[in-house]
């Protein structure tokens, strides 16, 4: 496994001294993949009728690498990165998130999502609007209620900024449907949506993304201690690797465990892919009519005339 | 022998807008007058944008519309290749490539492969074009046009080639992807690309033009680096990848005669050994079929058919 600041300045470091771990065949080229996000980035905006992006900026390194995209792609002045921590998250994850706005120079706001979610769930033993039932809800039902609050924030911050939403989310987690639907996946567009978290790391260096946010471990900070890692059970270069043979380059089972990918790894991997296959898509319609949108009525997203304004 | 200077217009179309693409057309026209070319290379459907989908048929255009008329009167004096959606008399709509001389449409070559897997769906909104011709153009050359995928089929270049063509021109919208980094310009698909005009030309001792556009249509990026190769194989130019750009190209046509006079490659071709050779393969494939189709429930093979003798009759012939 090459790693991605020893291949770079060639200093030799130690394993302490990575700055991320990359498969040699996910390495992209990183200069191809700039230009073509932030030509993507222009791209959509001007389409739109847009001049102006907003994102939710956790001080993770997803969002960082966006903020950084957007910025070169339409100036730091047209982007809005609003922090959204909830009482429990990481003190951390706001300092972080600091840096990138500081480095960049973009407009930022502050928006504590604690009383919307307490609101609803109730603390310290008082019910809030969701009633006894939500008051002893799972932190999956928290987590989620916290990603599509932020989502709200976010749209509702949308029309005042006049801006549109960019999406965060990386290949790998959507792949494995770890994402809130209509929650942190909910965006106008996604720039980094097909690069795997490996990648978005090897492009984060090279776009100047902070060094302490690609070396944090990956977190959606839904509660205190959480890790992308702890959670799902696997290492992202690891899960990335497999991702990469199996629906990249289409190999069998039997060539991945050929390959030396663990059997049950390769199982609990399909699976994920399997059962989230409904948060990669557009909600089905049954088809009545003798023209249906996304059935057989096609059009280009930005057509003519779709422009807002 | 005067070099033929030829502009490539390495641009972004807007999708969906042709008025705003023929006048950009007609500006690149003037500004390739201006730079003394004799042949304007535009990429595949420059006037219109490439992931159409249902707009296809609402920007299509007859051979004879006066708005393409309009850009050959525009672009007298020069050859000029413009691409477009054109829709036949019989509505059936093609990805078409045009040669405009002397203000006129002087020959439409439809687009013969149209790719209907991965990220592609064009046999979904478009019809294959089924005749592949050369043409003699004002430039005392004659030219063999293609369309993007049209270049993914050895026959193209080679029939092209055998018809006399000297000059191979492929005007594509080619989405780029693949970005490893083990790539050449870490594009897999412009690694692909090259290596296959590198070859074309080489063994068909031609020059071969490629006009890819630039910009994104959607989600699909596309890579430019157009280029000019040589009836070598070496290139003479390419343009830089994803930037809008109008190219001079200074070729010597008498490279032809040279590379073709010192490595006989076409002289050698033996298009009667391929032509039996391939009526052989059709007639076995045609048996093929029948027996696959006409097997039994019970999979004890059906008696020979009448269509079994007559594919014996075309393997005879």
């Amino acid at each position: 496994m090459a790693s991605g600041l020893d291949s770079e300045s060639g200093d030799g470091g130690g394993r302490e001294n990575r700055l991320f771990d990359l498969s040699p065949e996910l390495a992209i080229d990183t200069d191809v993949a700039r230009r073509v996000m932030v030509g993507f980035i222009r791209n959509q905006l001007r389409q739109a009728g847009f001049d102006r992006a907003l994102l939710g900026l956790s001080g993770g390194i997803d969002s960082a690498l966006v903020a950084f995209l957007v910025a070169e792609a339409v100036g730091p002045e047209h982007l809005l990165c609003v922090l959204m921590p909830y009482r429990t998250s990481s003190s951390e994850s706001v300092v972080d998130a600091r840096t990138v706005v500081d480095r960049l120079g973009c407009a930022s706001d502050l928006v504590d999502i604690s009383p919307v979610v307490d609101g609803y769930f109730g603390r310290d033993g008082a019910p809030g609007g969701g009633g006894e039932s939500a008051s002893d809800a799972a932190p999956l039902r928290r987590g989620n209620f916290m990603a599509r609050a932020r989502m709200c924030v976010l749209y509702d911050r949308s029309v005042a900024w006049g801006g549109l939403v960019v999406g965060t989310g990386n290949k790998s987690e959507a792949l494995i449907g770890y994402t809130t639907l209509f929650g942190d996946s909910a965006c106008a567009f996604n720039p980094i949506g097909d690069l795997y978290k490996s990648q978005v790391r090897q492009v984060a260096a090279a776009v100047g993304v902070p060094e302490q946010i690609i070396r944090k471990p990956p977190s959606a900070d839904l509660w205190p201690g959480q890790t992308d890692e702890i959670e799902a059970g696997f290492s992202y270069p690891e899960l990335d690797r497999l991702l990469f043979w199996m629906i990249d380059k289409r190999r069998t089972d039997e060539e991945l465990v050929g390959m030396g990918f663990p059997e049950a790894e390769i199982a609990r991997v399909k699976r994920l892919v399997a059962v989230s296959e409904f948060k990669r898509q557009v909600p089905p319609v049954a088809k009545l009519g003798p023209r249906t949108t996304g059935v057989d009525y096609l059009y280009p997203r930005r057509r003519p005339g779709s422009t807002a304004r | 022998m005067k070099p033929l200077r030829i502009a490539l217009a390495q641009l972004a179309p807007r999708l969906g807008l042709l008025e705003d693409n023929l006048a950009r057309h007609r500006e690149i026209v003037a500004e390739a007058r201006a730079g003394g070319a004799g042949l304007v290379v535009f990429p595949e459907l420059g006037l219109t944008g490439y992931q159409l989908q249902d707009l296809a048929a609402e920007v299509a255009m007859r051979a004879d519309d006066p708005r393409l008329l309009g850009l050959a009167a525009d672009a007298v004096g020069l050859s000029a290749i413009v691409s477009f959606v054109e829709e036949a008399a019989d509505h059936r709509l093609f990805i078409s490539a045009a040669l405009l001389e002397d203000g006129a449409v002087r020959f439409v070559h439809r687009k013969l492969f149209l790719p209907t897997y991965g990220l592609f769906d064009e046999r979904r909104f478009f019809a294959p074009g089924d005749r592949l011709r050369t043409v003699d153009s004002r430039l005392g050359v004659r030219l063999g046009l293609a369309v993007c995928e049209d270049f993914w089929h050895l026959a193209v270049p080679e029939t092209l080639a055998l018809d006399g063509a000297q000059i191979l021109i492929n005007v594509s919208s080619s989405p780029g992807r693949d970005l490893a980094a083990i790539h050449e310009v870490g594009l897999g698909t412009a690694a692909s690309w090259r290596t296959l005009m590198r070859t074309y030309a080489q063994l068909t001792t031609s020059f071969v033009v490629f006009c890819n556009r630039v910009g994104m249509d959607e989600t699909i990026s596309f890579w430019g680096g157009s280029e000019v190769i040589a009836p070598s194989g070496d290139a003479v130019f390419t343009a830089p990848l994803f930037d809008e750009g109008l190219h001079f190209v200074d070729i010597e046509l008498g490279d032809v005669r040279r590379e073709r006079i010192g490595l006989p490659l076409l002289r050698d071709e033996r298009p009667e050994l391929h032509l039996r050779e391939l009526r052989r393969i059709l007639a076995e494939r045609t048996e093929m079929a029948i027996d696959a189709a006409s097997e039994s429930p019970d999979g004890r093979s059906a008696e020979p058919t009448r269509a079994d003798a007559s594919a014996d009759e075309a393997e005879r012939s």
